[in-house]
């Protein structure tokens, strides 16, 4: 099972994600109160979401539809039954004192996503409530609550033991973000918290039968987090291990400010949840035609999709593959190849695009950047109004301001010098000034050539087209 | 008046909605039973004046201009619920119960609420932070409970209905005790949308009155499918005040063997033995069933109901609503003060020992093995209703016993529901009604009928009641 | 049940009780877990437990919101609250 390069120190490092991923829907999962993000506090608060005595939940068919096609999404089995349980404990932003959940009969079981090429089971994922906010840092001596978030819908997403290191855990992390993201199951907004993760931590001697003792990360909530996060707990264990002591099953803070996990290990007693099935909500049966509507629903898949990018606008596998990543920036190419050359297209965004928008660390729907002046940038190179090179600096610009790519040409006279007789006039006078590499080139000194071109290119500022300028210098020096 | 010539003289334009609920406040200030935990007279003037200024409306629905009492354990928008508990003393309910809505839109005016168990649980009305209820029939003993208040309220004539759950027998003890008809519908007949939970897959809300007439108007009220409840069930075209004139025939109507068996008392099974010769006088059949298994049905209930209390009762802990300990500096003792002084000692029990079934080590033995004794209890009472329509059994073992004579001895307490329960495991309908008197005291004797047979159980009582003058006698 | 049974079971209900009153409260757990415990002679091993009388399919509903704002009337109910939140003591994480 060990793999010997994911080998540290001679340990085997073996990770479990539990991710929680709150669900796109109108509603709350069991209140008809609407699920948004950063209203004013208590203002997203029915009977429901308050716990007033009285109150029963009735499931939002919309948060179970969203479960159905992460395991459709997954390969998974969708439980032809699921039973809700009360997980019981109190906090003062648990409204009920217990949360719904599922724990033996959860929506989705024995799924499959592939990271790299290789097979990470998911256990389970399942349905459950998120939980108000408590605030600490409103007055010196209380703290508020906040329960617009109380009753969010989670789909918790439980992998089996698979991963054997923290840059495959961050590569399956993606691999769901790009699921739940494609299918807009969640907005996966890690900052926002409507993606967490918890980790799973052990390590083994790869002659092992038996996996290590855990400890379990809570709350991470950043990739780059993830990955230090685990990295740290696998050294702190191998230390332990190392000086024959042993690790203690237990669950930890990862700390990104220090850099380091610390144990949350405080109460007096441990917790008992007091699982129990819930008697408001009897087992909800998932019929095979209600699985089939939701599937009939159901946007194309990553892979799908780089399939069909393929076919239809014969992109190699790899480009296709580099722009189906990103479900924003696939709806993006098919916007622009509307009207631009996809081959061309695809090049600029693969190349100068991505390398914005990992420069500047964000995603496509946060910059300036629309499909319609992205592509009329396109439209401007084919046309030969502007060269490759002027190209870039029009797309600085509209990265930085967001102005129409026609406005930025207009506005600092960047169009292409297209104009067979003016080029000529300006390579004539080129050509007079400079004799000596005129002579040396034609006696055979052919890498002159680029000298030429670049006294052109510099003579117009740039805006030379330089399929001409090759042409005619050609001829001139011949 | 019962509730039929109420009703009548309403729909007569005899007696104004209004003149009923002077009538009923009249008696509720004079109360000296401990019945009620408030009363709202301003509320009630207006509502029976919109009543009766809309009577064309109103004067067909089925509980037409009747005031009525709810048990305290129904959400009333606007003003006090308290279930009976300190916790909830000071609490004004945000919102309706649908039990309540119904009932106002049928036409009845919510004049009190009515006094009962903490949070319901309790056998004696003696649990109560707003102090024990005493029987209309002997002001030393007390009315049975949960909704010991509610019976009590009807038996005591202050208002011809009135509205209690049970979880365990909460309906039909107390109107055993007190000498009035009372019905446990089937689970899932009336919303629990607004209804105080104790045990969720027990509690069902049902009607009293003094007898099957009033109980079948104030369930026609009652019942309705509520989306807002998911374990609540469609049912179509519901009348079953209609359905007291239907003829269903001869029935089979098992009774039970070796009562004498069951530590009933004497008196009680006279009154049974009695009943059967009614039963058999209408021209039913009696058919004897084996109930002694169905006694384990004790263990799982005080297992199931502690289980889902204790997790019910999780909400009140000082945060958003009701009693919160003054003066906490930290939120651990905020929750423990809050909960120990908010909650009366049976409540708190109850709790300890619904945390205890459910934690880690305890579960399977306890709460599992108490979900297979409910589960043998249904397969059991499936078993009896191949072969018989209704079953008929006595209500309690035994008559209204004395003030603090119980509480000393809880498990005594407790084994006051032993008959009751059962219909609560399965979530059967059953109705009690009395069936005799001993000692100036009634005793009450209760049919259990199939799964939404409701229709059966009150046109049998009826039938019972047409040729009986238990129910008709006052205290 | 021992005394540190007890305090664990007062721990996780959030019920507080003063030592000097831990026997009673045992003596009265253990009176009801004799009553309880007759169901434990039951063989019920080829039973499933039944956790709810109607074994009927849960109901879902749409995912419609029901847009009303009842955050004054909340807070107006809360033992202590200011404009926006419930307000508790500090609670140390």
């Amino acid at each position: 099972m060990a793999q010997n390069d994911t080998l540290i120190k001679g340990w085997q490092p073996v990770i479990g994600l539990e991710v929680h991923v709150q669900l796109m829907t109108n509603t709350k999962l069991f209140s008809p109160a609407k699920n948004q993000f950063g209203e004013d506090a208590n203002t997203l608060v029915d009977l429901i979401d308050l716990g007033l005595p009285g109150v029963l939940p009735v499931l939002n068919e919309g948060a179970m539809k969203q479960g159905i096609k992460f395991g459709l999404a997954t390969n998974a089995k969708i439980a032809e039954t699921m039973i809700f349980d009360r997980k019981n404990y109190f906090y003062p932003d648990l409204p009920k004192g217990y949360q719904i959940t599922q724990l033996h009969y959860p929506i989705v079981r024995d799924g499959v996503v592939e990271v790299n090429g290789k097979k990470i089971r998911i256990h389970q994922a399942h349905l459950e409530e998120d939980a108000g906010k408590s605030i600490h840092d409103k007055y010196d001596d209380k703290s508020v609550i906040d329960l617009n978030r109380s009753g969010v819908p989670l789909l918790e997403i439980v992998s089996e033991p698979d991963i054997r290191s923290a840059s495959e855990a961050v590569d399956y992390l993606k691999k769901i973000h790009q699921i739940i993201t494609y299918l807009d199951i969640s907005d996966g907004n890690m900052s926002q918290g409507s993606m967490r993760c918890d980790a799973n931590v052990s390590i083994m001697k790869p002659e092992d039968k038996e996996f290590g003792v855990r400890a379990e990360i809570k709350n991470i909530n950043s990739f780059k987090f993830v990955e230090k996060a685990i990295n740290f707990e696998i050294r702190r264990q191998i230390k332990i291990l190392e000086a024959n002591e042993a690790v203690e099953q237990e669950t930890r803070l990862y700390d990104s400010i220090k850099d380091e996990t610390r144990s949350m290990r405080t109460k007096e007693f441990a917790n008992d949840y007091r699982y129990f099935p819930c008697p408001d909500l009897v087992p909800t049966n998932i019929s095979k035609e209600f699985i089939e509507s939701v599937r009939k629903d159901m946007d194309e898949l990553p892979e799908e999709k780089q399939q069909r990018f393929m076919s239809i606008y014969n992109l190699n596998e790899y480009d296709a593959g580099v722009i189906c990543a990103d479900k924003k920036i696939a709806n993006f190419f098919e916007e622009v190849v509307k009207d631009a050359d996809i081959q061309l297209a695809a090049k600029w965004i693969i190349g100068e695009l991505n390398a914005l928008l990992n420069k500047h660390d964000i995603s496509l729907d946060e910059s300036k950047i629309d499909a319609t002046n992205f592509s009329e940038l396109i439209q401007k190179i084919t046309d030969n109004t502007i060269s490759g090179k002027i190209a870039k600096e029009v797309l600085e610009e509209i990265w930085a301001t967001g102005t129409k790519v026609s406005e930025v040409i207009d506005s600092k006279g960047m169009q292409q010098i297209s104009d067979e007789g003016e080029l000529e006039n300006i390579i004539e006078t080129i050509l007079n000034e400079n004799n000596n590499q005129v002579n040396a080139y034609r006696s055979g000194k052919d890498k002159l050539f680029g000298f030429f071109v670049g006294q052109v290119m510099k003579a117009t500022q740039g805006k030379a087209n330089p399929g001409l300028v090759n042409e005619l210098l050609k001829k001139k020096l011949s | 008046m019962n509730f039929k010539e109420l009703r009548g003289k309403f729909r007569a334009k005899k007696v104004s909605a209004k003149e009923a609920v002077e009538s009923s406040l009249e008696k509720i200030k004079d109360d000296k039973l401990n019945i009620f935990i408030n009363n709202f007279e301003k509320q009630a003037l207006s509502n029976a004046e919109y009543i009766d200024n809309n009577f064309d409306d109103f004067k067909d629905k089925p509980l037409s201009g009747v005031p009525i009492a709810h048990k305290d354990i129904f959400c009333t928008e606007g003003l006090p619920t308290t279930c009976g508990s300190k916790m909830l003393e000071n609490f004004i309910a945000p919102y309706d119960a649908t039990v309540v809505k119904n009932c106002f839109d049928a036409g009845s005016i919510m004049v009190a609420k009515t006094n009962m168990d903490e949070f319901a649980m309790g056998s004696s009305n003696e649990t109560s932070y707003f102090g024990a209820v005493s029987n209309p029939w002997n002001h030393n003993l007390v009315p049975g409970g949960s909704s010991g208040g509610a019976a009590a309220c009807v038996s005591a004539n202050l208002t011809t209905i009135s509205t209690g759950t049970d979880t365990g027998g909460s309906i039909r003890q107390p109107a055993a005790l007190c000498g009035i008809t009372g019905l446990k519908p089937t689970y899932g007949l009336v919303s629990r949308w607004g209804m105080i939970a104790f045990c969720s897959s027990m509690d069902q809300a049902g009607p009293f009155s003094k007898d099957a007439f009033g109980c079948a108007a104030l369930l026609d009220a009652m019942a309705s499918y509520d989306e807002k409840d998911s374990t609540s069930t469609k049912r179509d075209n519901i009348n079953f005040e209609k359905s007291l004139s239907k003829d269903f025939g001869s029935l089979n109507i098992g009774v039970i063997k070796n009562i004498e068996k069951l530590g009933i008392s004497e008196d009680v099974i006279n009154a049974y033995e009695t009943s059967k010769t009614v039963l058999t006088g209408l021209g039913h059949k009696l058919i004897e069933v084996d109930f002694s298994e169905l006694s384990s049905g004790i263990c799982s209930y005080y297992v199931i109901a502690p289980a889902e209390c204790s997790s019910n009762l999780s909400r009140f802990d000082g945060v958003k609503y009701g009693y919160r300990s003054e003066g906490e500096k930290d939120i651990a003792n905020l929750y423990m003060n809050t909960r120990s002084d908010g909650f009366g000692d049976e409540v708190k029990k109850r709790i300890l020992i619904g945390t205890h079934v459910l934690s880690a080590g305890f579960y399977d033995a306890y709460y599992l093995q108490a979900q297979k004794v409910r589960r043998m209890i249904k397969v059991k009472f499936e078993d009896f209703f191949k072969h018989v329509d209704l079953i008929f059994m006595p209500t309690t073992l035994d008559q209204a016993f004395e003030k603090n004579r119980k509480s000393d001895d809880p498990n005594r307490m407790y084994k006051e529901d032993l008959l009751t329960i059962p219909a609560n495991l399965a979530g059967l309908p059953a109705i009690s009604f009395p069936n005799g008197f001993k000692n100036n005291l009634p005793i009450g004797g209760q049919l259990i009928g199939k799964y939404f047979g409701e229709d059966l159980l009150l046109n049998t009582t009826n039938k019972i009641q047409e040729v009986t003058d238990w129910h008709k006698m006052t205290p | 049940m021992d005394k540190i049974e007890l305090k664990n079971l007062l721990f996780l209900a959030r019920i507080n009780a003063k030592e000097e009153e831990y026997p009673e409260i045992i003596e009265k757990l253990k009176n009801t877990f004799g009553l309880i415990d007759e169901m434990q002679d039951l063989d019920l091993s080829d039973l499933e437990p039944l956790n709810n009388p109607l074994e009927l399919s849960n109901v879902s509903r749409e995912d419609k919101d029901k847009d009303r704002n009842e955050k004054k009337k909340f807070l107006d109910n809360s033992p202590e609250a200011d404009e926006d939140y419930f307000n508790v003591p500090k609670i140390i994480e």
